[in-house]
């Protein structure tokens, strides 16, 4: 397994009146290279199941595992760790702090010791990789930016770390339609082009299922559903039951279906719901 | 972390005590403390001390919370029975070191004092511990009310101080948050100088108070939208009226009042 829990248990303020469990013996593992989709409802445990993957929490019980190793509580074995595995965390623009561009995202790599010509080079790749110019851009303010461009520089701020796992926390929350494709478009690139392994939690699935390798659904900290999307969006009752949606493709497969036309409704994708109707026409695909 | 920062000390409950009026446990504890500095006696602080005890118990709240409560006041103790044992002289001498000696009545008054701080802290965490910060605040602002003649805006300092007692909890969340994002980009807050240590709090702080002047402008702007002016007189959604157990409490104090002058406690 490349990333994975084993029994994962995480209660917080444990010992207190106020102890909540958050994640109840989550097991789950993921490999090399693959876009990895967490959904579930607000208050399923993603965020704090994210934030154990990079050993920024610390579990109750169980494992966390990276490229077959528990990840141990060794302070240079942990910060070693959260810089090959990258975390954006939600509305990461709200962290910023610096006065340029080019020192927010050279926060990352000075953090790892790095010289500046080093840093330099490191900066002008992260932002070209979320596709911004660094020439035109790396001296502004951040706050001068729009929200879209935003949320690419916080994506590039970790990125700068050459991570080889990226995590994102809602990656979308807040971002309009296009900005929300466009990001997607781009974390899908880096995923083909640079192999990077992506985990991305959300509930916005439209734009972002046609892109998984595999998806997992959290509920009340259990989780309760694995698979590849297509196995996952054939159960919908089951979906809705745990107060999730269907991406908009499957739902209208699923209506389809409904009203009487032979249709498979294991379809996520435009592409594939093109196909079929194709097919259902009886015209060769595409 | 957060429960070592955990505001207040509020455990949430449903006993009698939890349910009493928050003035009358504000009332009831300055009674208790008027008592408990005027009990002369042995007897006497004994009885409040098992009152104070049988409190805790209808108030079912575990005792190590008032360890807890007690653990910062032990140097203060340990201090004032040395200085007790020394200087208060007087009674059968108990032990002589050279010229220094430690005399009965020394110890006698030591262990009273001491007694008598570890009671009052008791009925101090009692209150705390059963009361949220919010309803302490309205509590203690309602004793405020005369000021307003002075021309202090009591309400709104209520206001304020309720409003940050709201925050408290979100801002720790935040701070956090905070931390945890910036030490996933690699930050570290921990090693270091005590210059460089300063020097890292910077990716804290600054988004933390751009965060909460955000939230400052739009909260000003959601309670103007909701009718909030200054001097207007407000009524509350809950108004926390004196119930007949409130009656039961003070009639409680007021007969071991009673019972203390008559017994010469």
């Amino acid at each position: 397994m490349f990333i994975g829990t084993e029994k994962l248990t995480y209660t917080y303020m444990s010992g207190t009146p106020f102890a909540a469990t958050a994640l109840n013996e989550v097991s789950f593992s993921l490999g090399k290279g693959e876009i990895t989709l967490i959904i579930g409802p607000s208050g399923s445990g993603k965020s704090t199941l994210i934030q154990h993957l990079n050993g920024l929490l610390k579990p109750s019980s169980g494992r966390v595992y990276f490229k077959g190793q528990a990840i141990g509580s060794d302070k240079g074995e942990l910060l070693r760790l959260r810089r090959r595995i990258g975390l954006v965390f939600q509305i990461p623009e709200e962290h910023f702090f610096s006065e340029t561009i080019y020192d927010e995202i050279a926060f990352a790599p000075r953090n790892l010791g790095l010289a500046e010509s080093e840093v330099r080079i490191r900066v002008k790749d992260a932002l070209e990789k979320v596709g911004l110019r660094a020439e035109q851009l790396q001296y502004r303010h951040p706050f001068q930016l729009s929200a879209g461009q935003k949320r690419l520089v916080a994506v590039a701020s970790v990125l700068s770390m050459n991570p080889e796992v990226l995590i994102l926390d809602e990656p979308t929350a807040g971002l309009d339609p296009s900005h929300r494709r466009n990001l997607f478009a781009l974390l899908d690139n880096l995923n083909r082009s640079g192999g990077l392994t992506v985990i991305i939690s959300t509930h916005h699935l439209d734009d972002v299922v046609a892109l998984a390798h595999s998806v997992f659904v959290l509920q009340g900290g259990r989780m309760v559903l694995a698979g590849p999307p297509s196995e996952i969006f054939t159960t919908r009752e089951k979906l809705y039951d745990l107060g999730l949606s269907l991406p908009s493709v499957t739902e209208i497969m699923h209506s389809v279906k409904e009203k009487g036309l032979p249709v498979k409704t294991n379809i996520y994708t435009l592409a594939g719901a093109r196909q079929e109707i194709n097919r259902l026409k009886g015209r060769p695909g595409r | 972390m957060s429960r070592s920062i955990t505001l207040g000390q509020y455990l949430p409950g449903e006993s009698l005590i939890h349910r009493l009026n928050p003035r009358m446990k504000i009332l009831a504890l300055l009674l208790f403390l008027i008592l408990l500095f005027s009990l002369k006696t042995y007897g006497g602080l004994t009885a409040l001390f098992f009152i104070a005890l049988g409190m805790i118990a209808v108030a079912k709240v575990p005792f190590r919370y008032f360890l807890r409560g007690l653990k910062p006041i032990l140097y203060i103790v340990v201090f004032a029975l040395i200085i007790y044992l020394f200087f208060t002289k007087g009674g059968v001498v108990l032990l002589r070191i050279g010229f220094i000696t430690v005399e009965s009545e020394g110890v006698r008054e030591g262990i009273f004092v001491i007694a008598r701080l570890f009671t009052l802290i008791l009925f101090s965490l009692l209150v705390t511990l059963t009361t949220t910060p919010l309803s302490l605040t309205y509590g203690m602002s309602y004793f405020l009310k005369p000021l307003r003649y002075f021309g202090l805006p009591t309400e709104e300092v209520a206001m304020i101080m309720a409003i940050a007692l709201r925050f408290i909890p979100t801002l720790m969340e935040e701070s956090q948050r905070l931390m945890r994002a910036q030490v996933a980009r690699g930050a570290d807050f921990e090693t270091g100088s005590i210059f460089r240590k300063a020097k890292s709090l910077v990716p804290l702080i600054v988004p933390l108070f751009v965060s909460a002047f955000r939230r400052a402008d739009e909260l000003a702007l959601a309670m103007e939208a909701r009718g909030y002016r200054l001097g207007a007189r407000r009524t509350r959604m809950y108004e926390d009226l004196i119930a007949p157990r409130d009656w039961a409490v003070l009639s409680f104090i007021l007969v071991l009042f009673s019972a203390a002058l008559a017994f010469g406690l």
